[in-house]
């Protein structure tokens, strides 16, 4: 195997890693909290594989190969991270010291529960989130 | 969803009594039960169908859902035992959730 091979080799296995790696870390907060991470993989793969690109000799096709995985994986994990995943900043309602509006919404069950329920009684978390997709 | 696990599984079993995570979404009712019994966590999870109660505290990524709806924007309030916030965390990316380590700190400061 030439160096060049083994370069594209190396580059696809750190990219399919690196996906792998997020999705079954994602529970973990420092993994999730860090999503430019894979974006930082998938440069350092695309180099990796230009690099084989440059040093190839005859069979060029596997360096070609690995550079497209790597440059596709790169632009659309760049695009996904930066703009899609991005929300706009927009203020809330929120302040410290102050007390929100109560508000009535059905649980699980379809029971309804108040936030001044727990007034006097227990702090609260409020954890708004997008839902299950 | 990992951000319900994360934090529920660092609370105690005395903190779990002592505080009560509400988790809201615009998920129906009966999705809600699946997630909650699927979760074995003690959440009370409120189904907020047309998002009236994000835009009232102001969470909403407006047209940021796959059919370009209105979702909410993840984030996190702490409010102590008498209503009133102590802590609060909105993500700028839908990627990112609060920490549950400083989601905890702020419960436990209370």
């Amino acid at each position: 195997m030439t160096s060049s091979t083994r370069l594209a080799a190396l580059s696809v296995i750190v990219a399919v890693g690196a996906v792998a790696a997020y999705v079954l870390l994602l529970r973990v907060a420092v993994v999730r909290n860090h999503p430019e991470g894979y974006v930082v993989a998938f440069a350092l793969t695309t180099a990796l594989a230009a690099l084989a690109v440059i040093r190839a000799r005859g069979r060029r096709w596997p360096a070609w190969l690995a550079l497209g995985l790597s440059g596709l994986l790169l632009l659309g994990g760049a695009w996904f991270n930066f703009v899609v995943a991005r929300v706009p900043v927009a203020p809330t309602g929120l302040r410290v010291g102050e007390r929100p509006p109560d508000f009535t919404l059905p649980d699980a069950a379809g029971r309804p529960v108040s936030l001044a329920d727990y007034r006097g009684r227990k702090p609260v978390v409020i954890v708004f989130y997008r839902g299950y997709w | 969803m990992s951000e319900l696990q994360g934090l529920g599984a660092q609370l105690s079993e005395a903190e779990k009594t002592g505080v009560e995570i509400v988790a809201i979404s615009p998920d129906p009712n009966e999705q809600s039960q699946k997630v909650a019994e699927g979760l074995r966590l003690g959440y009370r999870f409120l189904a907020d169908r047309d998002l009236a109660i994000a835009r009232r505290y102001g969470p909403v990524h407006a047209g940021g859902g796959p059919d370009g709806q209105d979702v909410p924007r993840p984030a996190t309030v702490v409010l102590d035992r008498d209503g009133v916030v102590r802590w609060f965390s909105v993500s700028r990316n839908f990627q990112v959730r609060p920490d549950p380590e400083d989601v905890l700190r702020a419960v436990r400061a209370l």
